[in-house]
């Protein structure tokens, strides 16, 4: 649970599905609607429920950065790094943020799926997704 | 139903700057900022006893009341920051200020940003202190760099903006830097071949594009246009100021709807519907550019261009003063000015309307001030030679 901890607003239900190697993101029971960062409340309905959907780690690069500069709390990443932005399609479009690898491959709507990966930024260890082309 | 004006009712009168290399400040930051405010007050002709008033933003660590016992301050009535540990509450702390001081909270407001890295660390490092979390740090998010790379990567690769656009708004920052004898790159153009070869920091960003970190405090001061009139300088008017988001823009995950914009969108509404002013009002511009990228997303949010047409307005030669018909960042800007956090830029907005600049622009009557672009929250201001 020290995962969830160090998260943000009410997405425990993420990292616990990260630590079984699984992807789930949270959908209003009320209105059905995909909420990212997890909500405590749904800013659309008022409803204060949400059903933990398991998907797969299937997804589009949105964007992407290729990262060469040595930057404090990234020393565990080998240089260049990729960074990108994952638009999840079965979840209406909410994006998350990976590794890609490898990286040279990156551009704007690549296919990609994702396996959990640990990483240690700042020497803290936590669960990431690494995304490759799907094909 | 017309949005209501924006009232015109108060008016910088001084400006302090204190600006050293990064590590190379003679004083420590509340040493530094004291010099800045003397400096603000010695050019407006009040005595620093007479501010009753205090705003800055982006997190400064200066708690005004700490300053009175150098200041020989009075009676402290006012103080208070914008939230935000960016650049973006620049502007918004103006109108924090004449809030203040139309309301009668306050009669002399210093408006204060002061850095010095031997006290408060690295810049990028504290705003970025602000983003942190599990879903960023572990894929290498963990910088404003990196962070702002992957907007402008979109901007380029999917918006179509041309690369060339974010070379031109460096070249005619360091065309006007070279020019500013107050400017870090004063005497200095920038290589174009140098530009171009400088090592790569985050895709599409290489070292140019970035801005650099100096130790400094800026200060201007503001008061009601009725006090201004009888001080020492031409009053410099705050026609509006808008500061906020729109929905859909400033989560953590950065699931932002307009993920390449720089954030302005409702701003820029709001600033122009409460001054009556359009962007081809606009005599010239003062834009908070961290990155190059984000400075030409905040033109286009602030509407003077779009996606198809910034190519033709964010060129080099309609860039830089006098001669182009959007001058920008005149001083040099954060980029090559120098940069307190984007101070600098708000006290080229006053010069340029004094008719100090270095690069001035002929009968410049309007200026705006753009605060820090992609930011949660986001600020822009108007100022005018006019008092109505």
């Amino acid at each position: 649970m020290e995962d969830a901890v160090k998260g943000l607003g009410a997405d425990a239900p993420y990292w616990e599905a990260l630590d079984r190697g699984e992807l789930a993101l949270p959908r209003c029971t009320s209105c059905g609607r995909w909420c990212w960062p997890a909500p405590f409340r749904c800013g659309s309905c008022g409803g204060w429920t949400f059903e933990w959907v398991s998907l797969p780690m299937t997804g589009v690069v949105y964007s992407w950065t290729r990262v060469w500069h040595p930057f404090g709390g990234a020393e565990d990443l080998d240089k260049p790094y990729v960074t990108a932005s994952v638009a999840l399609p079965q979840a209406d479009g909410i994006r998350l943020f990976g590794l890609l690898e490898p990286g040279d491959r990156a551009e704007i709507g690549l296919p990609v799926v994702g396996r959990v990966c640990k990483t240690r930024p700042f020497g803290q260890e936590t669960a990431a997704i690494r995304w490759t082309a799907a094909s | 139903m017309s949005a209501p004006r924006f009232p015109v009712s108060t008016a910088v009168v001084g400006l302090g700057v204190r600006q050293y290399k990064r590590g190379g400040a003679p004083l420590p930051e509340q040493g530094t900022l004291v010099r800045a405010i003397v400096d603000a007050c010695e050019d407006a002709g009040i005595d620093p006893a007479d501010i009753d008033g205090f705003v800055t933003y982006g997190d400064d660590k200066n708690e005004p009341v700490r300053l009175m016992p150098d200041l020989g301050t009075r009676e402290l009535t006012w103080s208070t920051q914008v939230f935000g540990g960016g650049g973006g509450g620049l502007a918004a702390a103006f109108g924090l200020a004449a809030g203040a001081i139309i309301s009668g909270q306050a009669t002399t407001v210093a408006v204060f940003r002061a850095l010095v890295q031997d006290n408060s660390g690295r810049l990028s490092a504290a705003v970025m202190a602000h983003h942190l979390n599990d879903h960023i740090t572990g894929v290498g998010l963990v910088a404003p760099a990196v962070e702002c790379a992957m907007r402008a990567q979109r901007l380029l690769e999917h918006h179509r903006v041309p690369r060339q656009c974010l070379e031109d708004l460096v070249r005619a920052a360091y065309y006007h830097g070279s020019r500013n004898p107050k400017a870090i790159s004063y005497g200095r153009e920038l290589d174009l071949e140098a530009y171009r070869s400088s090592r790569m920091i985050a895709e599409p960003f290489r070292l140019f594009d970035c801005s650099r970190e100096n130790d400094g405090a800026g200060v201007l001061i503001l008061t009601s246009a009725e006090r201004a009139r009888d001080l020492r300088q031409k009053p410099i008017y705050l026609k509006g100021v808008a500061q906020g988001a729109g929905r859909g823009w400033g989560d953590l995950l950065q699931n932002d709807v307009h993920y390449a914009s720089a954030g302005f969108e409702s701003v820029a509404r709001r600033l122009w519907a409460q001054t009556g002013l359009k962007p081809s009002d606009i005599d010239v511009v003062q834009l908070y550019e961290n990155f190059s990228a984000q400075g030409v997303a905040s033109l286009i949010n602030h509407g003077f261009c779009d996606y198809e047409s910034v190519g033709e307005v964010v060129r080099y030669e309609n860039l830089i003063a006098p001669t182009g018909k959007l001058p920008v960042n005149t001083g040099g800007g954060n980029l090559a000015q120098g940069f307190i956090h984007g101070i600098g830029v708000a006290v080229e907005a006053v010069e340029q309307l004094r008719g100090t600049s270095a690069n001035p622009v002929p009968d410049a009557r309007y200026c705006l001030l753009a605060g820090g672009p992609g930011a949660p929250t986001v600020s822009s201001a108007i100022f005018s030679v006019d008092a109505e």
